[in-house]
């Protein structure tokens, strides 16, 4: 931590004390306004995930324990639907991240007009979801929407994007690796963008060679962005709602039905605000696992 | 041969930017596209007529207000985040504070799935009176980007070596003072991300626009919801009016980005 | 006399302000069309708000739940207008039906007595009529070749398909890939014969017609037992699955859109569908067959010697108010005005998507402003007027979404071949007895036996 050792002993603590206060100060509001709002939905939807309560029939919440949980594990419909968001997670996050990467690095050297092209990358980002899935849904027409039209052109087959059980899914995942590359990009842009040339001319100085620095300077100061770009694009994964809603209402069948579209189903269409809550809190549980997983595995050694 | 590898990657650069930019391309010919254009064969390309009436209608249905709307939210929900998130941020890089469990904490607030939190918002709202205002939105996002903010900005704090605060408190600056006049400035790149960002995840947000705004504040997201009806999709009217709106974040990403590109910063030549 | 005065001021400055919620978009433009009306004739000011048509439901629901009393008058699909009367959300209109008829007998069966009523009350007035019609090339139909063609492989005359088995043989022959010949012409693009609605959300109804004409019914009134995977359902699912071949391979993405511009771009031979496709089809900006389009009642069932047909009434619209309004009669007033006295004006015209639903919609053809000429006016609403008049309805019960929805996903999931359609059935029929025993078995009934005895009384079930 880099505080000084030659003042006493107990200079030492009164220090350590006055940085104590002024780090609560820095890191109080957000700690007060993140509990006063979130408090209450918290223990709120916790006391209902734990009720039956479906609004639409006119009843009344009733208490019934953990039975909405143990209902989850024997609802297949919600597995499915977990194994479409995995899926998104290992295609989409990891095309994402190393989509996202590569752009990164071929931006981070300087040259005429390397700010409107950052900016123009941002564009997907720009747009509203709503539209996102708007534009695609066009694209992907099998009739008349320009992809296969291109395809046709180049001789090869039309593609069934949204109509296939098999491809739906896929369709999906690559609209949604089109919207959110942009931020993968410019949060690890920023973070190279951070990292002091004197490194690399260390490096150099050194006899490292260019691949070299990469992995042995670069990835592992870049780590700490790294791993909030996965994160956050780990836990929006399971929120993509906008593009099933869109494209294919989570069919056909099943097949592209995502664990926000069902959960938005159970909750907002079904009214069974009960079972939904329980299914977010399911879903809470599986990301603060991988969470956990993920920044225990990656944290290896501070930079000095 | 190096100046062969720098046309290359050029090369590579401009096609995935033509490839990334084509659905927005499309999405802007769709703009001034008319009825029987959107679905047909072949595929419209360049639309019969390119004159601004679907813009018109398109902000004549809502669109200004739900602009305005949406940069009220947008920008107050950034402005908090950021500002508080950095604070928080530093606190958590440099002093570890509340160690790794505070830093959790706050990020799952960020985990929990919107659909659980929708009615109990609502309601909390209700009872204070503050549905269809400016400040349940504000604050509802807050739940969103003040977790991202913070472990964004934490993320940027972290790489950052300390020894320069070091050096400024040995000075005699205040923590405050190494905060906001060394800190701050040397992760400007990513303070102006996560400020982008911030923004456009209040821009886009379109769950808690729908339930917690009714008729005073309509984000755009809602309005241009509302352009696709059951028996009649506005597809001209939703491209013109994401176009339109998507006009001010264009604005100030261009206006923001010489801090979050920067140039050379401390000297040498890279590479 | 000041006091008079400044009473007299005062009502007029006052006008009630009533608040209108309904999907956005141009259904709502009636509301501001007589605005003016509204405010001298019933002393109303109205705040419209639009909500997204996907969410209206949530938005309407949330806001009831909360009892914000935000909302006066409620534009409602009919398929929550029990949920929202069962908990007491809507205000009963039957006293007010007393005071200022809106001349229900007027409405045709469908609406009148399906969708506006709940436990025998009336809680809303109709507004928009939704019903499915089988639309079809007539150009097509009439052209000598493909007649004597048919004739060569049928064995019958080439017309407009009436049962199932002719509706199947009609697509069959109609589909014809890129290079065969149409009606005398090279095809550049495959043709198709139908397609339909392939979007879990409304795709029950597709199979909903076929399934009524067999005879099935959604649940056994006495032992709730549910009848999708009857003989009948079963049947109705492995002629969808025929059906589906005859469709582009990516009907089961069709929605709205998709479903109206194959058939209008000329791409598809007939499609099943409501009935503004038909007031679309004569707008020669959306549609390529401007003038030959054919209507029908939907394709049924022989039986003694009849056609036994039951189009579904899928979506549509009804007014409601809500049970808080400030001013309920005020509303009243509002709702059976547009409802009767403008209603003919507003599914007239091409500015709104509102549909006929009074047997004097169907009587003035020459107010259909979108057709050419009157006579295709008149094949028009023929068409509509017979498949409204054996108007079959959606389940409106508390959890219908639920119960559509997964009915939907399991036939979506046979016409894609996960599972054979007696399979995909009989996985639905489990799911609506979980969803029958979860919503609480005897409530459900008691609903279900009252919509029965509606159902009934109209005529509908023998």
């Amino acid at each position: 931590m880099g505080i000084p050792t030659r003042f006493l002993f107990g200079g030492v603590l009164m220090r350590k004390k006055r940085i104590s206060v002024v780090a609560l100060l820095f890191v109080l509001p957000v700690i007060a306004i993140l509990l006063a709002i979130s408090i209450f939905p918290l223990i709120y939807s916790f006391y209902l995930s734990l009720c039956q309560w479906d609004i639409g029939t006119g009843a009344s919440r009733t208490f019934i324990g953990a039975r909405n949980y143990l209902r989850l594990f024997t609802d297949a419909r919600l597995w499915g639907a977990l194994r479409n968001t995995g899926l998104e997670l290992l295609l989409g996050v990891g095309s994402q991240f190393l989509l996202g990467l590569a752009l990164a690095l071929l931006l981070n050297r300087p040259f005429r007009g390397r700010n409107l092209v950052v900016t123009l990358f941002l564009l997907p980002m720009m747009i509203s979801p709503v539209v996102v899935g708007c534009i695609w849904k066009i694209i992907y027409h099998y009739q008349y929407g320009p992809l296969n039209f291109l395809l046709e052109r180049l001789k090869l087959n039309s593609v069934n994007w949204l109509g296939s059980n098999q491809v739906s899914i896929y369709s999906i995942i690559l609209a949604d690796i089109w919207e959110w590359t942009p931020f993968v990009m410019i949060t690890l842009l920023a973070g190279l963008q951070a990292i002091p040339d004197e490194l690399y001319e260390a490096a150099r100085v050194d006899g490292a060679t260019r691949l070299g620095t990469f992995f042995w300077v670069v990835l592992p100061l870049l780590r700490p962005v790294m791993i909030i770009a996965i994160l956050i694009r780990v836990m929006d994964a399971f929120k993509i709602f906008d593009l099933v809603a869109l494209l294919t209402m989570g069919g056909p069948g099943q097949s592209s039905e995502t664990i926000a579209f069902y959960n938005y189903l159970t909750g907002f269409k079904y009214f069974s605000m009960g079972y939904a809550s329980s299914m977010a809190y399911l879903q809470l549980a599986i990301i603060v696992i991988i969470a956990n997983v993920f920044l225990k595995s990656w944290k290896g050694r501070e930079i000095s | 041969m190096k100046d062969n590898l720098r046309y290359i990657i050029f090369v590579g650069i401009f096609l995935l930017l033509a490839l990334a930019l084509s659905p927005f391309i499309w999405n802007l010919m769709t703009s001034f596209k008319d009825k029987g254009e959107y679905f047909t064969y072949p595929p419209v390309f360049i639309p019969r007529s390119f004159d601004v009436e679907h813009y018109l209608q398109g902000m004549k249905l809502g669109g200004t207000r739900g602009i305005r709307d949406s940069f009220i939210i947008a920008a107050s929900t950034t402005l908090l985040s950021v500002a508080l998130g950095s604070l928080a941020a530093y606190s958590l890089a440099r002093f570890h504070i509340g160690g790794e469990n505070l830093a959790f904490w706050i990020l799952s607030v960020r985990m929990m799935p919107p659909i659980a939190s929708i009615l109990p918002l609502f309601l909390f709202f209700r009872s204070l009176r503050w549905l269809d205002t400016y400040q349940a939105l504000i604050l509802t996002h807050l739940l969103m980007n003040l977790p991202f903010a913070v472990w964004m900005m934490k993320g940027f704090f972290e790489e950052l070596p300390a020894e320069l605060e070091e050096a400024a408190l040995v000075d005699g600056c205040g923590r405050l003072g190494a905060f906001t006049r060394i800190a701050m400035p040397l992760v400007a790149p990513g303070l102006v991300a996560t400020a982008l960002f911030c923004f456009m995840f209040s821009w886009n947000e379109f769950l808690f626009a729908l339930i917690l705004g009714r008729s005073k504040v309509v984000p755009i997201t809602v309005n241009i919801a509302g352009l696709i009806g059951g028996h009649e999709i506005l597809w001209a009217e939703i491209s013109a009016v994401s176009i339109v709106a998507s006009v001010p974040i264009i604005i100030i990403a261009i206006v923001l980005q010489r801090y979050l590109v920067r140039g050379l910063t401390l000297g040498a030549v890279k590479g | 006399m000041v006091s008079l005065f400044l009473l007299g001021v005062a009502s007029c400055a006052q006008a009630v302000k009533l608040v209108v919620i309904g999907d956005a978009g141009h259904n709502l433009k009636p509301f501001e069309w007589y605005a003016q009306t509204f405010k001298e004739k019933f002393d109303v000011e109205l705040e419209v708000i639009g909500v997204p048509f996907g969410e209206v439901y949530e938005k309407e629901k949330m806001e009831l739940i909360g009892q914000t009393g935000a909302y006066d008058i409620m534009i409602v699909f009919p398929k929550f207008l029990a949920e929202f009367a069962a908990n007491g959300w809507l205000y009963p209109l039957d006293e007010f039906i007393a005071k200022l008829d809106p001349k229900m007998e007027d409405v045709t069966p469908g609406y009148r007595d399906f969708y506006c009523k709940y436990g025998g009350k009336v809680y809303a007035l109709p507004y928009d009529g939704d019903i499915l019609n089988l639309y079809y090339r007539k150009d097509l139909l009439e052209n000598e070749e493909e007649k004597a063609n048919f004739k060569a492989k049928y064995g019958y005359d080439l017309k407009v398909p009436e049962t199932w088995d002719e509706f199947l043989n009609v697509a069959e022959f109609f589909t014809r890939k890129k290079g065969e010949k149409l009606a005398g012409q090279v095809l550049e693009r495959a043709f198709y014969g139908t397609a339909y609605y392939g979007q879990k959300d409304q795709i029950f109804a597709w199979w909903g017609n076929i399934f009524s004409s067999l005879g099935g019914v959604y649940f056994n009134e006495e032992t709730m037992e549910p009848g999708i995977n009857s003989e009948a359902g079963v049947k109705a699912l492995e002629i969808m699955k025929t059906m589906h071949q005859y469709c582009p391979p990516d009907v089961l993405a069709y929605g709205y859109e998709e479903l109206k511009d194959v058939f209008l771009q000329g791409d598809c031979f007939m499609v099943v569908q409501w009935p503004c496709v038909g007031k679309k089809g004569a707008d020669a900006n959306q549609s390529k067959i401007v003038g030959k389009i054919g209507v029908a009642h939907v394709p049924g069932v022989k039986k003694d010697g009849e056609i036994y047909y039951r189009p579904l009434m899928p979506c549509g619209r009804v007014l409601a108010i809500a049970a808080e309004s400030k001013d309920p009669w005020k509303a009243y007033q509002v709702i059976q005005y547009l409802s009767l006295e403008t209603s003919l004006d507003d599914v007239s015209t091409a500015e709104t998507g509102l549909d006929p639903y009074r047997y004097s919609h169907f009587n003035h053809p020459e107010a259909y402003e979108m057709f050419e000429n009157v006579e295709d006016a008149k094949i028009y609403l023929a068409g509509v007027q017979q498949n409204m008049e054996k108007g079959y309805p959606e389940m409106v019960l508390p959890g219908t979404v639920e119960y559509e929805e997964t009915l939907g996903v399991e036939i979506s999931r046979a016409l894609s071949g996960e599972k054979t359609p007696k399979q995909a059935l009989d996985d639905a029929a489990k799911a609506w007895t979980e969803i029958l025993n979860r919503l609480g078995k005897e409530n459900q009934k008691k609903m279900y036996q009252e919509l029965v005895k509606g159902w009934r009384a109209a005529g509908l079930w023998e």
